[in-house]
């Protein structure tokens, strides 16, 4: 589905991926672990286009999308969830939602789309009509992935989806992304938390310093040296 | 009696000051511009009125042409100049909007003329009503109404409309609007549109009180709308809206107590209650709600 060669991200003088290669199969849940700084959220941003890449290419089922505008992409096909969630702390719940939508769908199919996210997460059914900024960082994960899957995606960026929350609330979205590749939906996920995304992932790359530094399945990564020494500390 | 005719003062000047301020914040908001070609606008919608007064078409028409023609110049202003300068720094977009602003004052000098034109204003805005002993003249009532509309129609666009929606979004975070597929630049033409319509309706207002166009009249109103934009805290929406009426307020509750020797120094008075102000709360009185990132 997709296909990224030799990518580079520059930002000014600061090079933050030094070439990177991946590729992520239909119906698959891939992975980029590795440190914080390492360029894993410079890579979704290039692929979603929210930082065009200085070289290389990114393919959505062959087609070149690379450098294009983060909406063209976006109605391409892939969907991103940001680090940090980005809701809109002022908007409220629903049109957050509304608006995750709005570029895919109109009048009764929009108002059906939501209906089913509200039923699929009933914390924001009970939240509606609030601010997104009032909920807790669980709920807007939650809000942040929901707004993402209204626009019924072929591929969703997840980064950092664990980060800042507490251990039950990282569960629960962790059930959610489980769920969600066992529906088929392509995903590639960063993820600091190591041992966790290594426990929902089908395969992985380990990122450090802007390079790929080594990639397999879920359980090859999981059972490497390098993994288990640098970043599960076994 | 006197106190109810302050206030329709202070309405029909806070208004167009704040329709201005407001048309100023929506395109900071966004764009982070600070558009100094704004006044143009107002001129631009001044010359739309001379001309389609003179063609003899109905008053209405007049109005719509005038702010018609104010929402497609802003739409174009930022096709043709600030589109291509969308990554650079508000200090740049700020003298890019000094440089539109100029190019369309010597335009209109060159191009039309250097002196003003007397609007003809139908007979009957210069009447007045009177309401249960005192009376309002038509221009303050005319500008206190169309204020109230063009403020609740506002309302309702950013509440009620995708497009209005991921306006409040975009001034939040503008990069996440469009990694959700919405069009960035329709988004920006829309604010811009936005911007200008209101402009053009304060045009209206502000030719209405004066009688009169020339290729400066911008500058004057645009100047207090950006005080206003200030003192609501610039970016913020409603705090614009706040910052036209208090200035409003200070400019037309200050001329009691100017006496002849002080009257000149009226500007300076209410700029001065404007600092003190900031020094309290450096951020205006409702500041804007921006997201973190850029």
């Amino acid at each position: 589905m997709l296909r990224v060669e030799g990518m580079k991200i520059r930002y000014g003088a600061v090079q933050a991926v030094h070439g990177v290669d991946l590729n992520v199969g239909n119906g698959e849940l891939v992975t980029l672990i590795g440190a914080n700084g390492a360029g894993k959220s410079s890579i979704l941003a290039g692929i979603a286009g929210s930082i065009p890449p200085a070289e290389g290419q990114v393919l959505l089922e062959g087609q070149p999308i690379t450098g294009l505008p983060a909406d063209v992409i976006s109605r391409k096909g892939i969907a991103l969830t940001p680090e940090g969630r980005r809701v809109f702390a002022h908007l409220t719940v629903g049109e957050n939602l509304h608006l995750g939508g709005a570029a895919f769908s109109k009048g009764d199919e929009l108002r059906a789309r939501r209906d089913s996210m509200l039923s699929r997460f009933p914390i924001l059914a009970d939240r509606i009509d609030q601010k997104a900024g009032s909920l807790s960082g669980g709920e807007q994960q939650m809000l942040a992935i929901a707004r993402s899957l209204m626009s019924q995606p072929d591929l969703l960026l997840l980064d950092e989806p664990s980060l800042g929350l507490a251990p039950q609330t990282i569960d629960k979205v962790y059930e959610l992304i489980d769920d969600l590749r066992k529906e088929g939906l392509t995903i590639l996920l960063v993820e600091q938390n190591v041992e966790l995304a290594l426990s929902v992932a089908d395969r992985g790359y380990v990122v450090a310093n802007g390079r790929i530094a080594l990639s397999g399945t879920a359980s090859e990564l999981a059972s490497s040296d390098l993994v288990r020494q640098a970043y599960l500390a076994i | 009696m006197e106190f109810v005719q302050y206030l329709v003062n202070i309405l029909s000047l806070g208004g167009i000051y704040a329709l201005l301020a407001l048309g100023l914040a929506i395109v900071f908001s966004i764009v982070g511009l600070i558009n100094f070609a704004h006044g143009e606008l107002m001129t631009i919608a001044g010359y739309l009125i001379v001309l389609s007064l003179s063609f003899g078409l109905p008053l209405p028409v007049v109005l719509l042409v005038a702010c018609l023609g104010a929402a497609l110049s802003a739409v174009l202003m930022d096709r043709i100049a600030f589109r291509p300068m969308r990554s650079a720094s508000v200090t740049t977009l700020m003298i890019t909007s000094f440089g539109v602003s100029t190019i369309c004052k010597v335009l209109f000098q060159n191009g039309v003329s250097a002196r003003g034109r007397a609007v003809a204003l139908p007979e009957w805005m210069s009447g007045t009503l009177t309401f249960g002993g005192f009376q309002i003249g038509m221009v303050p009532l005319t500008s206190i109404v169309l204020t109230a509309l063009a403020l609740i129609g506002l309302d309702i666009f950013l509440r009620k409309t995708t497009l209005g929606v991921a306006m409040r979004a975009a001034s939040e975070d503008f990069v996440m609007v469009s990694l959700l597929g919405l069009r960035a630049n329709t988004v920006i033409a829309t604010s811009f549109a936005i911007s200008g319509l209101l402009a053009g309706i304060a045009a209206i207002l502000w030719i209405s009180q004066r009688g009169s166009v020339d290729p400066l009249m911008g500058f004057t109103p645009v100047l207090k709308a950006f005080i206003a934009a200030i003192i609501g805290g610039l970016g913020s929406l409603r705090g614009a809206v706040l910052g036209g009426f208090v200035l409003g307020a200070l400019e037309v509750g200050s001329e009691p107590f100017l006496t002849i020797g002080t009257a000149p120094y009226r500007d300076a008075i209410v700029l001065l209650a404007v600092v003190l102000l900031l020094l309290v709360k450096p951020d205006g009185l409702l500041p804007a709600v921006r997201g973190v990132r850029s």
